[in-house]
């Protein structure tokens, strides 16, 4: 019963593995980098950033068709670019870097939309907007496997001058000049890891990955590394509930992934034990006034 | 004896409209001198020039001995994202990045040099609270533990007694005093002219252009507040009305 | 070959009717149609020949199913006398065009008087057993309209929309009724499988329609539409009898068949093949891991052959399930839209051969 419910699907379909062992490499990768985005309060920038990336992609799916190196090497580029832009005008001009990379964004969004619209048909368009996350190949899987890796390396190199960056910016500068290079290297992974979600679950669904199992882990953990912790088997838990719930119940499976981080992120609000409405509540009726 | 700074012609300011102007001046090694002056006469100004987040319009800051490296600074609206999620004695540790950088592990010694500075600032018993849950004073007291990690040569204070209680104000004072000791350079902004007067030998008083620098008794005269008052008063309307020594 | 004799014979009366009719440079003598996708802008210039000048909303290689018409659709529908449209809900996005173009002409619907298939997979068996036997080529029209009518009393639904194509008919010269009486139809979208032309049986249907809106709409040349219809007609005859007779030739345990796409009942109505979609009726929707799971069963209990990617559709997903089946993918079908002129598809009837040679290949090696 319990084996066929949640073990029989994985056992008996590769595709399901795919899915499986994809999710969890993108949860590794990308969930870290997700809270690090709402630390910096960038989790808008994170959508900003995953939008941007698909006039790249659109330019390497006319260059050469459905072929996983040119599409991620035109969304990096893109998405790169649409994040240092952002930066340059912010910093050039005194439009804050919300609003210049929401134009960016924008603008980038649009162009993808057309390049896609005018060169292709747009049904090509939609499996970009929305991935294959039951279509993982061995290239999709090394790509995002090799990301997660990454990722995870350089994260935990720069943790420090990353918390500090965060934290206490103007300190960072004063003692070391690591902080443009943090920045930059931030936005890289930040891009990279979207890049290669994008591939499995889409545009739209690879920030729901990356920012609500943060958003989760805040209601949990008070240390980063908790808040990592947390969030990463939260992402896990969560497409594997996706995962499921697509082959027991026959829904589309990336919206159930993330439907299903959703559901975890709403009952942490609710009942998490750090700061989490309930403790909030418990914790202003025990306290006197 | 030498100087830790030394300003030439320095003209510091936003936008090409000049908040310091003209500084020439030296600052000697291991003195502990308080920058007075009027609201909007470039003190905090002049302290973002030192560290050198301010390029100067004109004229140079120049180091002598002192590397860039060495400098610490605690500006007035510390940047801090007080929601993060981080402790009081990670935050401290902080403090020791010119030694361990930003992969170095803090080894025995450090935690321990960690553990006197909290306790120097009299935080002892609360390394684990996260900063978020800190008040305005301990705050402060946090952030001077770390500036006493940083063991720098030169130390800027841009108000760092604003908005803290008087056990709070004391311990920083004897941090303040201890650094003085110690032949480090402090150049702290400050309001209060009766802690000025009382823990300050030297004073510079800014009002854009330098009204005096000198021993405390000399600069914090009637005289010359109320002429960097005035001063500062001409300089209230756009740039070109100043004249230079209105007085 | 009969194919090319039956060709031969008639291509005195359809002369010139290959060349697309852009080119005419009498363009004030010309008809403007708009015809909503490539394959019935194929249609009406096998038909209209000269006297026509067709414009194809949905050009090669586009999906029907999640077109955004541009401003520029919605003029070319306005100076439209004639819009031909497949119906049964195809464009979904018909009546917004037509309401923004103002357009005031004709509408045709392709597939009035077509034998409908219900969406469900379920019904592919029942059918093809019986329509097996029915002889094919022109004879049979007249039996096929018969047919039609038995057919209608079985379903409420499609005696309803036997009513309106009689309507079609009374009001054939009043443009804004005509429209009103469709406007109704497209409710039922949903209802049948809109992909009649994937049968050459339904082609000659909509190639008589196609010919009865021009002839009603531009009564000078109808003379000509129906020389050429006369001559699609046979063609279309001969191209049925050789797909047949490929076809049919396949062993009983080969005639399985998975698409991206399930566009393919008319089809396998016809020449008794099995088609299985992975992602539904539709490309809008995205496919569940249960919808994979089950085709994937289907694929290993029913020893399917090949899995065919279409032009259309995710191909990602179908090499996935080819890779944990074993199965080959069998290359590229046309379901929907013609391929570009250079293409193996450019013409319906090439696109049909196409199909037809493409599915032979894979399910007889």
């Amino acid at each position: 019963m319990i084996w066929d419910l949640l073990f029989e699907p994985f056992a008996a379909y590769g595709f399901m593995r795919r899915a499986l062992v994809g999710c969890i490499a993108i949860a590794v990768g990308a969930t870290p980098v997700g809270v690090f985005l709402m630390l910096r309060r960038m989790s808008l920038t994170g959508d900003a950033m995953a939008h941007a990336i698909l006039p790249g992609a659109a330019i390497g799916y006319l260059i050469a068709g459905l072929s996983l190196t040119a599409m991620t090497i035109g969304g990096m580029i893109a998405g790169m670019a649409v994040a240092l832009f952002s930066g340059f005008v912010s910093r050039a001009t005194h439009l804050k870097e919300d609003a210049s990379l929401a134009s960016f964004y924008l603008i980038s969004l649009a162009a993808g939309v057309l390049i896609v619209s005018v060169r292709g048909s747009n049904v090509d368009l939609m499996n970009v907007l929305f991935g294959t996350v039951l279509a993982l190949d061995d290239a999709a899987l090394i790509l995002l496997c090799a990301i997660s890796s990454m990722t995870v390396l350089i994260l935990a190199a720069m943790f420090r001058p990353l918390v500090l960056e965060c934290v206490d910016p103007q300190f960072l500068r004063s003692v070391s000049g690591f902080s443009a290079l943090t920045h930059f290297t931030f936005l890289a992974l930040a891009v990279m890891n979207l890049v290669g979600g994008f591939h499995a679950l889409g545009t739209l669904m690879i920030v729901g990955i990356m920012i609500l199992p943060a958003a989760a882990s805040r209601f949990w953990a008070r240390s980063v590394g908790g808040m990592i912790a947390v969030a990463v088997i939260v992402a896990i838990g969560a497409s594997i509930a996706g995962l499921l719930l697509s082959y027991h119940y026959s829904l589309p499976t990336g919206p159930a992934i993330i439907l299903s981080t959703g559901v975890v992120y709403l009952l942490s609000v609710i009942g998490g034990p750090v700061g989490g409405l309930s403790e909030r509540n418990a914790r202003t009726a025990n306290t006197p006034t | 004896m030498t100087a830790a700074l030394s300003f030439q012609n320095l003209t510091l300011g936003y936008d090409r409209t000049p908040a310091v102007r003209d500084l020439d001046c030296e600052i000697a090694s291991g003195s502990l001198t308080a920058i007075v002056g009027p609201n909007g006469a470039g003190k905090s100004t002049l302290l973002k020039g030192v560290v050198g987040s301010l390029p100067p319009l004109q004229g140079r800051v120049s180091y002598g001995p002192v590397k860039p490296s060495e400098i610490a600074y605690l500006p007035q609206h510390a940047d801090i994202d007080s929601g993060f999620p981080l402790t009081v004695v990670d935050m401290i540790s902080m403090g020791l990045w010119r030694e361990i950088g930003p992969f170095g592990s803090i080894g025995r010694a450090e935690r321990r040099r960690v553990a006197d500075a909290i306790a120097a600032v009299g935080m002892t018993g609360l390394e684990a609270r996260p900063i978020g849950t800190l008040s305005g004073g301990q705050m402060q007291r946090m952030l001077f533990a770390r500036l006493l990690l940083q063991e720098a040569r030169v130390v800027l204070l841009d108000e760092p007694f604003a908005a803290v209680d008087s056990g709070t104000l004391a311990d920083l004072l004897n941090i303040i005093r201890r650094w003085h000791e110690e032949k480090r350079t402090v150049l702290a902004v400050l309001h209060d002219h009766d802690t000025v007067r009382a823990h300050f030998p030297e004073t510079m008083m800014l009002a854009r252009d330098l009204v005096a620098y000198g021993q405390t008794a000399e600069v914090l005269t009637p005289e010359n507040q109320f002429r960097a008052r005035q001063m500062c008063e001409a300089c209230a309307g756009p740039p070109h009305t100043c004249i230079r020594g209105a007085a | 070959m009969s194919t090319r004799r039956d060709f031969l014979k008639y291509s005195a009366a359809t002369i010139g009717m290959t060349t697309v009719p852009f080119t005419a440079a009498m363009a004030a003598e010309t008809m403007p149609v708009v015809a909503t996708f490539s394959i019935l802008g194929d249609m009406v210039a096998r038909i209209g020949g000269d006297h026509v000048a067709v414009t194809t909303l949905i050009g090669p290689n586009g999906d029907t199913h999640v077109y955004q018409p541009t401003p520029a659709d919605a003029r070319s529908v306005s100076d439209a006398k004639l819009l031909v449209v497949n119906g049964l809900g195809f464009e979904g996005w018909l009546d917004r065009l037509i309401d923004a173009s103002e357009f005031d002409g004709q509408r045709v619907v392709a597939t009035d008087g077509i034998e409908l298939l219900a969406f469900e997979e379920g019904g592919h068996d029942d059918h093809h057993g019986g329509h097996k036997e029915k002889a094919h080529g022109d004879e049979d029209h007249a039996d096929h309209d018969h047919d039609h009518e038995e057919h209608a009393e079985h379903a409420e639904k499609h005696a309803e929309h036997d009513h309106d194509h009689e309507e079609h008919a009374e009001h054939d010269h009043d443009g804004e009724e005509h429209a009103d009486a469709h406007g109704h139809d497209h409710h039922d979208h949903g209802e049948f499988d809109p992909h009649g032309w994937q049968s050459l049986k339904n082609a000659q249907v909509y190639a008589r329609n196609i010919a009865a809106a021009l002839a009603a709409a531009d009564p000078a040349h109808a003379a000509a539409y129906e020389a050429n219809l006369a001559a699609y007609l046979t063609e279309l005859a001969a191209v049925d009898a050789e797909i047949r007779k490929i076809l049919t030739a396949l062993p009983e345990d080969r005639r399985t068949i998975i698409t991206s796409h399930d566009a393919f009942q008319y089809f396998g109505r016809d020449y008794g093949l099995t088609f299985v979609a992975p992602q539904g009726l539709s490309t809008e929707s995205e496919a569940s891991a249960k919808d994979v799971a089950h085709l994937i069963e289907r694929i290993r209990d029913e020893k399917v052959a090949a899995v065919f990617v279409e032009n259309v559709a995710d191909r990602r997903l179908l090499e996935q399930i080819a890779r944990e089946t074993g199965a080959g993918i069998g290359g590229t079908l046309y379901p929907g839209a013609l391929s570009e002129a250079d293409g193996p598809a450019s013409t319906y009837i090439d696109m049909m051969r196409h199909n037809a040679s493409t599915l032979a290949a894979a399910l007889s090696s």
